[in-house]
């Protein structure tokens, strides 16, 4: 392996307690230069403390977090000089207008590129002359954004930041990562929508309850899924019979569905040969069968 | 009504500790204040003696109310009934704009709007909640009054009076909240009402006629403006009159059914008070921490100095009649000068210092509340997206706590100005004006110190720093008010910083204490922002 450039962001066996629960259990995340990461998980899993404490905002309780190589708990304003964030719950300042809020924020950061914020109003739709208490939660979130987006940073931590924008916004919302990823910047964001990852992220890490249970590229991780089968003509009890290496066999209309390994397709697909069927579809696995996959595994089901 | 109901258990489940707390609280200084008049003043001799100093002096009628007779429950009642009062109001207040626009605002109001319950259900059950806690309040207070050796009827009815204010406070923070579009706002107007109720029945009572035996008052006709000034006119432990209170109770149930009636009629976040259009762009100012917390602060502030200047224009402008009833009373004088041995002190002078020293309680209260604003930021979850730029917590909280001492010091100083300002325009003062300034600036050092204490409550012990903070001050005022009369030892009432500040102009300006104040608020927000950076950010 060539040693490239450091990562971004490195944490090591991560752990976070909150009294007597633990939130993060031994986590590990790496996120190189100049990638877009999707850190994909359910509510709950640990996705928002993580970020929290790349930020240095809380203390981790035990493992390694660096972030520019530098612990961010132990000099947090270094570490922000090079940071834009959107929190996964907007709270504004009621009685500001959007514009101040950009203002401020941008300012406390060393102030917009006007330009760009500009063009950051328009493409969002924003009027900024309103009090925040009057916008609905989608403005708030494009409030945020604006200012997380308006002067150019080396690492932008996003927590769920299309959450309450309309598809025409979150379409500007994914030009604008486009543009920043292009520029060089680092990209870290939280996400439990697929679609999402799948359009803008070239690597994922998957989190459940505090532990990173798969980490990876899209098509790394495509690897792992399996790849799902809609067969009429045959039985259920026919294909149990003819393909002892499939998964999650049931019936459907007149026909069976089924899940098959990577590795398994070559076999399928003779057996299936063999045993005249009637009609085929074949799926390419789907991030969303991944995903589920991981959290059936919660019940001890298996899809 | 089921649904009423069982959102009113709701919500008394939610504050039941908060509740707790202020009810037991008023129970405890019942019995305290009982307790202490009859050891300190166990004899008849001893109580007619102050009740008749207290009776020809406006500042202690303002301070504390009508003199009613000699009887052990007359005087703990016309010690301590307008200080109770006031505390029931602002638990009202509290608790009622908690409910209620506060939850609005926050949109846990809309949950329950799509249930199927009719709009004002949550209103209602807030309004029950409110005549609950202040049902129990009473009763509550009446066991302390009793269990401190007063009468058991005159206890209830005294209970019943301070309760029946409360009611009062419910219905009209009630009020409040279908006017005003925050909870911050309608907290803060709610509980400058129950202010002016007690500045009212303070001017009333000041302004009231002694009987010739100087052991009862009449008040005037301010009083009567005041819930607080009727709550008083129940007379428990003289001639026990239920009328002021059915007063209280209709006025009450009037004021609640226009408020129900009010919110069948308006939409869900509505308000009288609009929010309007703001400006596009901030200025220089408005990129800054410091810029950011005097913008949060600066409306709140104008609140407090309009408190402020009303308190000093009172102080300056009640001067001269303390005065004239100084003079036409020749004997009071000579009662006072047998009181305290060897000083004679202008009448005028003590009224005036006595309100500055409120003045400087109102001014810790301005410097506590701005503080406060950190937790709020903090808990509302705004604190997160200002912490995540390049600014540390250190310079954040030190943001807020310059615009808290400025606060501390506009209070302090508006205050003095306007007494300066009143004495002056009457003649009635024989202390050049900057003296009087001076004398009101002399609490900023012991204000700022409850500044410092509550920030280090924060950064100790976040989600109690609201309950500390402001039970702190509450603390101090005990200790300068009624530390005296419950013989506390002197190392206890040494405690108060507002002990180490000097009552201008009647004593000269201690310099070693306010310096000794300055430099504990100073080491005091040092320490709270070592400790706020040692840890997490918490909601």
């Amino acid at each position: 392996m060539n040693p490239g450039p450091p990562p971004v962001v490195e944490v090591s066996r991560l752990v976070k307690d909150f009294g007597s629960a633990r939130a993060l259990n031994g986590l590990d995340l790496t996120v190189g230069e100049g990638e877009v990461h999707g850190f994909l998980g359910p509510n709950g899993a640990g996705k928002s403390t993580t970020l929290r404490i790349l930020l240095g905002l809380i203390r981790a309780t035990s493992g390694a977090v660096k972030v520019f190589g530098q612990d961010p708990w132990a000099d947090p304003v270094r570490t922000h000089r090079d940071i834009a964030y959107v929190p996964g719950d907007v709270s504004l300042w009621p009685n500001l207008s959007g514009g101040e809020v950009i203002d401020l924020l941008t300012g406390l950061r060393g102030g917009a590129d006007q330009s760009l914020r500009r063009q950051l109003v328009e493409d969002f739709e924003l009027d900024p002359r309103k009090k925040i208490r009057t916008y609905s939660k989608g403005n708030r979130q494009k409030v945020a954004l604006i200012a997380a987006m308006c002067r150019p940073a080396r690492l932008y931590l996003l927590d769920e930041p299309s959450a309450g924008l309309d598809p025409i916004m979150d379409a500007v919302f994914r030009r604008h990562i486009q543009r920043v990823r292009s520029d060089g910047a680092t990209v870290l964001l939280s996400c439990h929508i697929l679609g999402e990852v799948e359009q803008l992220c070239d690597r994922v890490t998957i989190i459940r309850t505090g532990t990173a249970v798969e980490s990876g590229s899209l098509k790394e991780l495509r690897h792992l899924s399996r790849t799902h089968f809609t067969v009429l003509g045959l039985s259920a009890q026919d294909a149990l019979a003819l393909l002892p290496v499939v998964h999650g066999v049931r019936t459907a209309g007149t026909g069976v569905e089924f899940d098959a390994d990577a590795g398994d397709l070559a076999a399928v697909l003779s057996a299936l040969g063999g045993a005249g069927v009637a009609g085929l579809a074949v799926a390419p696995p789907s991030l969303e069968s991944l995903f589920l996959r991981h959290y059936r595994d919660l019940n001890g089901q298996v899809l | 009504m089921r649904g009423i109901v069982r959102l009113a258990v709701a919500q008394a489940r939610q504050d039941r500790w908060v509740l707790a707390v202020w009810i037991a609280g008023a129970g405890l200084l019942g019995y305290a204040m009982a307790a202490a008049v009859g050891t300190a003043f166990g004899g008849e001799p001893e109580r007619a003696m102050i009740v008749m100093v207290a009776a020809g002096s406006p500042a202690f009628l303002f301070l504390r109310g009508l003199p009613d007779g000699t009887g052990l429950g007359e005087v703990v009642f016309f010690q301590g009934f307008s200080f109770t009062a006031v505390l029931a109001g602002l638990m009202s207040t509290f608790l009622v704009v908690r409910h209620t626009r506060h939850d609005e605002e926050l949109g846990r109001s809309e949950l329950f709007g799509t249930a199927p319950i009719s709009r004002s259900a949550p209103l209602s059950a807030t309004l029950m909640v409110g005549v609950a806690a202040n049902t129990a309040l009473a009763m509550v207070l009446a066991a302390g009054f009793a269990a401190g050796g007063l009468p058991a009827p005159g206890s209830v009815t005294a209970g019943l009076a301070v309760g029946a204010v409360g009611v009062f406070f419910v219905a009209a923070a009630a009020a409040v909240s279908q006017l005003m579009p925050s909870g911050r706002g309608a907290n803060g107007v709610s509980a400058a009402l129950v202010g002016l109720a007690y500045l009212v029945r303070g001017i009333g009572d000041a302004l009231g006629s002694a009987s010739d035996d100087f052991l009862h008052v009449t008040p005037a006709w301010p009083s009567l403006l005041s819930p607080i000034g009727w709550g008083q006119r129940a007379r428990p432990f003289t001639e026990p009159d239920p009328v002021p209170l059915l007063v209280l109770a209709s006025a009450a149930a009037v004021l609640g059914t226009g408020v129900v009636f009010l919110r069948e009629r308006r939409d869900l976040g509505a308000s009288l008070l609009a929010a309007g259009v703001g400006k596009e762009r901030a200025g220089v100012a408005g990129q800054s921490l410091f810029g950011l917390a005097w913008r949060l602060q600066r409306g709140t502030l104008a609140g407090w100095s309009a408190g402020a200047a009303v308190m000093g224009a009172i102080a300056g402008g009640l001067g001269p009649m303390v005065g004239q009833v100084a003079e036409g009373n020749p004997s009071l004088g000579d009662l006072i000068g047998q009181l305290v041995p060897g000083s004679q002190l202008d009448i005028v002078d003590v009224f005036t210092a006595a309100l500055l020293g409120m003045a400087g309680v109102l001014a810790a209260g301005a410097g506590v509340q701005a503080t406060l604003r950190l937790r709020a930021e903090e808990d509302e979850g705004r604190a997160e997206i200002l912490l995540a730029t390049p600014r540390s917590k250190a310079r954040w909280l030190g943001a807020t706590l310059a615009v808290a001492g400025i606060s501390v010091l506009a209070v302090s100083a508006i205050t003095g100005a306007a007494a300066a300002l009143g004495l002056g325009l009457t003649e009635a003062g024989s202390h050049p004006a900057v003296l009087i300034l001076l004398a009101a600036v002399a609490h900023v050092p012991a204000a700022l110190v409850f500044v410092a204490l509550t920030a280090l409550a924060f950064a100790l012990l976040p989600r109690l720093a609201a309950a500390l903070g402001w039970s702190l001050l509450a603390a101090g005022l005990v200790l300068g008010e009624f530390g005296e009369m419950f013989r506390l030892p002197g190392w206890i009432q040494e405690l108060s910083p507002f002990r180490h500040s000097s009552a201008m102009p009647v004593e000269a300006f201690n310099g070693t204490g306010a310096l000794l104040m300055a430099a504990v608020s100073v080491a005091g927000a040092g320490l709270a922002a070592y400790l706020l950076g040692r840890r997490d950010l918490t909601s």
